[in-house]
């Protein structure tokens, strides 16, 4: 405690910068916790942008797999919807091919009908005549003014119920140009030798009366039907093939396409103005009397009713037309059971005979076929007589360019050689049915269909095909159109999804970042509350920590002050709660111990006095010659006895001055007193002393020396102390030099001599407790070894300061006999002049 | 006046009864106490001329005593020197607040004893 105290009286301030708790743990909360959270906050950061990037790689790579599973799925409904109106609409050229088959058959058959019934009755002119008149149809004749297509969407027309709204469609019906046309072209009644007995034509009885066995005398020479008749049973019924005059026709390539030249037979819009192909069919049967054949009656059809159910027949929306069109590929054509061409829009590809020979025109062949021909050195006809059925059929074979010059290209599909769908015709209508196939002809798809006319009247019924067969050629873009519209329309919101994914895709590309910036935001914010709040922390922490460690160093100041009185709060029961106790306990104990010395030092002293009072009462009452005489030996012995006692005395004095001293019980009487005298009654004090050394003291002062507040009687005794130190080290005869000066604020006193001087090993220890140099002197003088101690003490509790100089500087003492081992030492003693700085103590 | 009678009070038996012997010798009649209680009663059956009365005393101590002796109009005349090893400042204050006309710091010489004494003859 007393070291401390004097440590603390010293200049007690730390030197250097010293890094206290609170900024180390400051320091060190941020280093430990703030280190991670900024790295946290960077990967958190790093790790967003990466999530960021991933995710949106992820979203653009669903917007990319939706994108191609709209387009797959487009293409696949384009496939699908395209298979789907093509099989529609194949199936619905297909039932029309077949219906038109049919209502053709249909239409024989009632040929056989009128045959049968006009054969019952006698042969009659007149009633011939009436059943000439009474067999009409109709047929359409093409008004001379173009019209416009019925486009075959809703028109005019729409719903009366609502109910019936869904799906309306209406098509008026065709207004085309009809008229009513004979069926037959003749009928007539020929007796067994072929000489005709009736005949009606025109709508008149003819009198031009012929023998048909002739052929000469048959229609276009051509007629071979008499011989057949003979063999004819009764009911029996013979149907010719189609009979008529083939017409010519060219034609010519064109920068718009292939084109008929104008001289050509009729063939449609391409041809409206040329002339038509006209042809019979004849029926007959025999004619029996009472039972006896007594001839023939035979009905030449007209066969423009035939050609009537195909040419105007169109395989698209226009359903029909007034004049078909061969050119645009969508017409109807018919085929008879020999596989010859007997209905086309072009009149020149319905085979036909030569009228004035009679000779069959044979069909168009393909250019190698032809030069074939030529090298056979046969007739055409009989080239085409020994030539097989469909051989080596295909279309990189173009047509013979001397049949297309002679205008006489009738098709004939067993030989018509570039045309392989022919094969196909003739192949699909071998066991009567009907259906339809896909060729590439011209540059085209084409869809063409067949359909065998199940008519099996007479020759007809040798093969299943019947009377033959109709086709029907169908450009496939045509009825791709609605496919194709589809197409379109699903590529369009194809287009457009794909334009939505892509917005989407940056949108959702332009969230994701818009995300990822506000969560760097989000978790900077949070780390920089968190890095605060880690200060904060740490600020309370610290200051939880320091401010009981502040509290407790001040109260250990203030102990050291001997301000024991020092009890600090507890508030907690941690280390530092744990600390404040101890400190407490320990305050509470260096209380007591000062108590109890205080307590000692009073007693003792006053034990020790009873003693010593004792003993000076004895010896001063003998030495004064109250106990009688006694002789100067006895007195000298008791004098040793008695200068025994005035030491013991001086001890315990200041034994208990220290005490008192170092338990800050020391109480200073200040009051106002001058320099000089406390010079003075120190120096009287000693005067004996430095006498019986035989010193010399001499005093000096400066001239004007204020007086100063200080207890006197204790001033005095410092310097006494001093002049006695000096004194006791200094050998006899010694010189001592006792001043004081008046410097800045303060008094200094000084006390020299010219001793031995202090040596510096010792430097340290003067003011030390019971300290005494090693010297001859002090058996001598005597001495506690305090008086240097409790110096001190007066002097700081003063509020001065005491310090020496040994050996003394050269020169600083002019009158001070120096020298040798005489080095002399000086002691000073500052004190503060102010008054309020010595009443303060 | 003259001093004839002097009660001296200590409990060290040393102390008084050397006193005794040496005043004695001198012609001074001389009684002791060596408690507070019996300083009293001595005082107030002898009648002294002065006392040197000790502090610290069994039973009642000095300073008590001085305040009852000088409290009492019987007693109150009779000079008190008093003698004690308590030497602070405290300690002398209250002895003299208590009424003691001397405070004499143990040890103290015989001769110095006397010189007190006589002091009060004059």
């Amino acid at each position: 405690m007393t070291t401390g105290k004097l440590i603390m009286n010293k200049k007690g301030k730390q030197s250097g910068p010293v890094l206290g708790i609170f900024p180390k743990l400051l320091l060190f909360f941020l280093v430990l916790s703030i280190s991670p959270l900024i790295v946290l906050g960077y990967m958190a950061n790093k790790n967003m942008a990466q999530t960021g990037l991933e995710s949106k790689a992820i979203v653009t790579g669903m917007g990319e797999n939706n994108m191609k599973a709209a387009m797959g799925i487009g293409k696949v409904a384009i496939e699908d919807s395209v298979h789907a109106l093509d099989d529609k609409s194949r199936e619905t050229i297909e039932l029309r091919t077949l219906e038109l088959a049919l209502r053709i058959a249909d239409f024989l058959y009632e040929r056989d009908n009128d045959l049968r019934v006009l054969a019952t009755f006698r042969p009659d002119p007149e009633k011939y005549r009436l059943a000439y008149l009474s067999s009409t149809k109709d047929v359409i004749v093409p008004r001379n003014l173009p019209r416009e297509a019925p486009s075959g969407d809703s028109i005019g027309l729409t719903w009366s119920n609502p109910t019936n709204r869904i799906g309306w469609h209406h098509r008026p019906p065709d207004d085309f140009n009809r008229i009513s046309k004979p069926i037959y072209k003749e009928i007539t009644f020929i007796d067994l030798l072929g000489n005709e007995k009736i005949k009606v034509k025109n709508g008149h009885i003819s009198n031009n009366l012929k023998n048909v066995s002739r052929k000469e005398n048959t229609f276009c020479k051509a007629e071979d039907y008499f011989p057949r008749l003979s063999s004819l049973k009764k009911g029996e019924i013979y149907v010719s093939r189609v009979i008529g005059a083939y017409k010519q026709g060219w034609l010519y390539k064109s920068p718009e396409g292939i084109k008929v030249k104008p001289e050509s037979a009729h063939a449609g819009k391409e041809n409206p103005l040329g002339d038509e192909f006209e042809g019979i069919i004849r029926w007959a049967t025999p004619v029996y009397e009472d039972g006896k054949k007594t001839g023939y009656l035979t009905m030449a059809l007209d066969h423009i009713h035939v050609m009537e159910f195909t040419d105007h027949v169109v395989p698209t929306k226009e359903r029909f037309s007034e004049l078909s069109d061969g050119g645009s590929g969508n017409y109807a054509f018919l085929w008879d059971d020999q596989d010859q061409c007997i209905s086309h829009a072009r009149d020149f590809f319905i085979c036909g005979y030569d009228p004035e020979t009679g000779e069959e025109i044979p069909g168009w062949l393909s250019q190698n076929t032809y030069d074939e021909y030529k090298n056979s050195g046969l007739s055409l006809k009989a080239f085409v007589e020994r030539l097989p059925s469909f051989r080596d059929f295909s279309q990189k074979k173009g047509g013979s360019k001397d049949q297309l010059q002679s205008g006489e290209i009738a098709l004939d599909c067993r030989i018509l050689d570039t045309a392989p769908q022919c094969e196909g015709w003739h192949r699909g209508t071998e066991d009567g049915g009907a259906g339809s196939f896909l060729i590439l002809w011209s540059g085209l798809w084409k869809l063409t269909t067949y359909a065998a006319v199940p008519y099996f009247t007479g020759s007809y019924g040798s093969s299943k095909r019947g009377f033959g067969y109709v086709t029907i050629g169908a450009n496939v873009n045509d009825f791709h159109k609605a496919a194709n519209k589809t197409r379109e329309s699903i590529e369009y919101s194809i287009a457009l999804q794909e334009q939505d994914i892509r917005s989407a895709n940056e949108k959702a590309s332009a969230l994701i970042d818009d995300s990822a910036e506000r969560n760097r935001r989000l978790i900077t914010a949070i780390t920089v509350i968190a890095v605060l709040s880690v200060i904060c922390a740490a600020i309370l922490l610290g200051l939880n920590i320091t401010r009981p460690l502040k509290r407790l160093t001040e109260g250990a100041v203030a102990i050291s002050r001997g301000d024991l009185d020092q009890q600090i709060e507890v508030r907690s029961r941690d280390e530092i709660g744990q600390l404040a106790k101890s400190f407490n306990e320990m305050a509470n104990a260096v209380a007591e111990v000062d108590r109890m010395k205080s307590e000692f030092v009073t007693i003792a002293s006053h034990e020790f006095r009873t003693p010593i009072h004792a003993m000076l009462l004895g010896v001063s009452g003998i030495l004064e010659g109250y106990a009688g005489e006694i002789n100067d030996e006895t007195r000298e012995d008791l004098q040793v006895v008695n200068d025994g006692i005035a030491r013991l005395m001086v001890l315990v004095e200041n034994l208990l001055d220290l005490s008192r001293i170092e338990s800050r019980k020391f109480e200073l009487n200040t009051a106002r007193i001058s320099v000089k005298n406390i010079i003075k009654n120190a120096v009287s004090e000693v005067s004996q002393l430095i006498e019986a050394h035989g010193h010399v003291a001499i005093e000096r002062y400066s001239s004007k020396l204020p007086d100063i507040y200080v207890d006197g009687e204790r001033m005095s005794q410092v310097v006494v102390n001093l002049l006695s130190n000096s004194i006791k080290y200094t050998p006899e005869g010694g010189r001592i030099l006792i001043g004081a000066e008046e410097k800045g604020n303060d008094i200094v006193f000084s006390v020299a001599d010219n001793g031995y001087g202090i040596p510096l090993a010792a430097h340290d220890k003067v003011f030390e407790r019971f300290f005494q140099a090693d010297s001859i002197m002090s058996q001598r003088v005597g001495g506690s070894g305090l008086g240097l101690t409790i110096a001190k003490g007066i002097v700081e509790e003063h509020g001065g300061s005491i310090y020496f100089e040994s050996p003394i500087s050269a020169g600083r003492f002019p009158d001070l006999p120096l020298g040798g081992d005489r080095k002399g030492t000086v002691f000073f003693v500052h004190l503060p002049m102010k008054k309020e700085r010595i009443s303060e103590v | 006046m003259r001093i004839k009678k002097i009660l001296v009070v200590d409990d060290e038996k040393a102390i008084y009864a050397y006193l005794e012997r040496k005043l004695s010798k001198l012609g001074y009649s001389v009684c002791t106490a060596e408690n507070g209680e019996e300083a009293l009663s001595q005082a107030f059956k002898e009648r002294p001329d002065i006392i040197l009365l000790d502090v610290k005393l069994p039973k009642l101590n000095g300073i008590e005593v001085c305040k009852r002796l000088k409290s009492s109009d019987m007693t109150k005349q009779i000079p008190i020197i008093m003698l004690s090893a308590k030497a602070q400042s405290d300690e002398i204050t209250a002895g003299l607040k208590a009424g003691a006309d001397r405070y004499l710091c143990k040890p103290i010489s015989f001769p110095d004893i006397l010189q007190e004494i006589r002091a009060y003859e004059k």
